[in-house]
């Protein structure tokens, strides 16, 4: 009996063993992509990421997996994982010395980065190693994420934009700048309210708010982190986030601790706006009847905070080739194209436009991202810069102070 | 009266919850009365859903084993035999309890890395020994402080072995901690998700690892088909159990029945 239930685990354990990819060489250096790509051919690539959301899990199962599949030879495993759970295990990997990791591929940005880079958690520098990225992308677009130098460790995957959602049925003429929606709040109390600022969501509409403030966001954005600056260009904003307090929802004594939560009030209808940082996300929430079919987005005229997500590598990967060749696929105007698609995952694209072959920079104008979607030009005009990442933890602090006390 | 408040508490707190739960699964986002499927539908669509149900079962199933072996002998001998140290023994099998269980994660993840054990199934059965086995130590103590060591004792003078003792005196005598600690470590072991997903490392994918970034949505109707699955699992497993508790008795029975 002992020796059965040895045997099981055995079993048990070696079930999860390390692919061997040895022989075929794990390395990239000295190899055009022609060479990776063969080198490639008939590995396993192991994606770890975050995986609460339908819409991006069906786009890699369904889509990305079967087509390396068919034109790579690549088998792409998806394992669902917090970031933050991903680093950590990766900084006690490097801590222990192990150089055969389970993770080939991850999906990462900002504070996120900033940690791995700074604790040598990635492989490297392999962009230029990318033959779409040299082709169709602006590469000093994506030199920093979040006020960090990407030095090629990072490949551009796609970008989002903050944006508001409101239910026309309720609402006619949404606040389009926030002196606007400053007399918005106050005007129909009890309709309004923001995740706390310790939440991903409710810091990044504050540091929107914020850059909206000031006379110069990209000056603000392009220096790294100081008390001073902050203090200065936050001051009009607390001033705003305190009168608002007793038109907000709940007079402002609760705030939602997570997205979820103040999308769940929305949908009940309990407040008539809510937020989040994706211009596209209300698609599939109406068609998943979570949120009203009177749902509408808008970015903001005062402004609309941008960011880039991006695709990496982590130091131990046992399959970098892999890795390089799918993150290539996952970069081609055609996965790119298909990821855009409001049915998919509705994400926008890194790709400079312009660089395209007329034909598919037609594909990519013509395409129908959804009713609710903001336009390019609408985007583009209202993009503001991402902050050093020091700022989120600075207002999360100062809010505490300024507007709860 | 008892009777009626018994069924208000029930309602209250039990019948009402669990009927929201599964008309919700049942309804489209948002409304309680527009019938829809979309959520079952959408459960079983998840990738990886029965895969990892599989290997939560499996987990679970190792976990609840090692933890009647280890609670009971552990259990027996701090009810039934005095020794030196008894006291400080007894507040060590508690201490995992105390100390921050993701503390205790983050220093064995290290170890395990060294002797292979991170990112297979045994290192995640051996990290869910932790949050379980102290609760299943109390359980089985108290099992056998109230069992006495009388019953045992007669066996004993009628020249049972021990193993004949353990089996028809003490395991049908020690049924209802028997039943605690397979629930009780069952559920424990299937929410665990920091601590699997750092020494599973994403190689061992449970249920909890599909299940709880779900919980990040506003999907309402989702989640709640989910959480019923969820909940369903260790109800099944007691179940099935308490079928294979039932086999034991019976298998004696002919052994006893030879001696009339």
């Amino acid at each position: 009996m002992r020796i059965g239930i040895i045997a099981i685990m055995i079993i048990l354990s070696g079930c999860s063993g390390v692919t061997d990819t040895e022989e075929k060489g794990s390395t990239i250096a000295n190899r055009n992509f022609e060479e990776i790509k063969d080198a490639a051919e008939g590995t396993e690539v192991r994606l770890f990421m975050w995986g609460g959301d339908d819409g991006i899990n069906t786009y890699i199962d369904e889509w990305v997996a079967p087509r390396l599949q068919e034109k790579f030879g690549i088998s792409l495993t998806r394992t669902p994982m917090a970031t933050e759970d991903i680093l950590q295990k990766l900084r006690t990997e490097r801590e222990a010395g192990k150089k055969e990791g389970t993770v080939d591929l991850l999906w990462l940005n900002g504070e996120n980065f900033r940690n791995a880079k700074n604790n040598e958690l990635l492989y490297g520098a392999f962009t230029e190693k990318l033959p779409n990225f040299n082709e169709y992308y602006d590469r000093d677009e994506y030199s920093h994420d979040f006020g960090t130098a990407t030095e090629g460790m990072e490949a551009p995957w796609g970008r989002v934009q903050f944006a508001l959602q409101y239910d026309s049925a309720k609402v006619d003429e949404p606040p389009r700048t926030y002196k606007e929606l400053s007399e918005w709040v106050k005007e129909n109390p009890g309709e309004f309210t923001y995740p706390h600022p310790s939440e991903f969501t409710g810091n990044a509409f504050l540091r929107q708010m914020m850059l909206s403030g000031t006379e110069n966001p990209e000056a603000l954005a392009e220096d790294s982190f100081s008390p001073n600056a902050a203090e200065t260009a936050a001051d009009g904003m607390w001033k705003k986030l305190r009168e608002w307090e007793p038109a907000l929802y709940r007079k402002g004594e609760y705030y939602p601790a997570s997205l979820s939560e103040l999308d769940r009030l929305y949908s009940e209808g309990k407040v008539s706006m809510t937020l989040g940082y994706n211009e596209a996300r209300s698609e599939h929430l109406i068609n998943d009847g979570v949120f009203p079919e009177s749902t509408d987005t808008y970015v903001m005229d005062s402004g609309s905070l941008g960011n880039t997500h991006f695709l990496s590598i982590p130091y131990n990967s046992t399959n970098v080739p892999g890795a390089v060749t799918a993150i290539n696929f996952l970069l081609s105007p055609e996965a790119q194209l298909q990821k855009m698609k409001p049915s998919s995952w509705g994400d926008n694209t890194t790709i400079d436009t312009d660089k395209l072959p007329e034909e598919t920079k037609q594909r990519f104008e013509e395409l129908d991202r959804g009713e609710t979607v903001p336009g390019a030009e609408k985007l583009e005009e209202t993009y503001l810069p991402e902050l050093d990442t020091e700022y989120v933890e600075w207002i999360t602090e100062t809010w505490e102070d300024e507007v709860v006390r | 009266m008892k009777k009626i408040l018994f069924w208000v508490i029930a309602m209250l707190f039990i019948i009402s919850p669990v009927g929201i739960l599964v008309l919700q699964s049942f309804t489209s986002p948002g409304s309680w009365t527009e019938f829809s499927l979309y959520g079952w539908r959408g459960l079983f669509e998840t990738t990886r859903l029965l895969e990892a149900t599989g290997t939560s079962l499996t987990i679970g199933f190792f976990v609840t084993v090692i933890n009647i072996a280890v609670g009971m002998s552990a259990g027996k001998a701090l009810a039934l035999y005095t020794f030196h140290g008894k006291t400080a023994v007894d507040t060590l099998f508690v201490m995992p309890l105390l100390v921050p269980i993701l503390a205790i994660t983050f220093g064995v993840h290290i170890a395990m890395i060294r002797i292979g054990l991170a990112d297979t199934g045994l290192g995640v059965i051996l990290i869910h020994l932790v949050p379980t086995v102290p609760y299943s130590i109390r359980i089985f103590r108290n099992g056998y402080v109230s069992l006495g060591r009388r019953m045992q004792e007669q066996a004993e003078t009628l020249g049972a072995s021990a193993g004949r003792t353990f089996f028809d005196i003490e395991l049908p005598l020690l049924k209802p901690s028997v039943q605690s600690v397979i629930f009780l470590t069952f559920v424990i072991s299937l929410s665990q998700y920091v601590i699997t997903s750092i020494i599973g490392g994403g190689t061992v994918v449970t249920l909890a690892m599909v299940y709880f970034p779900f919980l990040d949505s506003a999907d309402t109707t989702l989640i709640a088909a989910f959480s019923i699955w969820f909940a369903v699992l260790p109800l099944l497993f007691y179940i099935t159990a308490g079928a294979v508790f039932r086999l034991l008795p019976y298998r004696r029975k002919s052994g006893r029945r030879e001696l009339f």
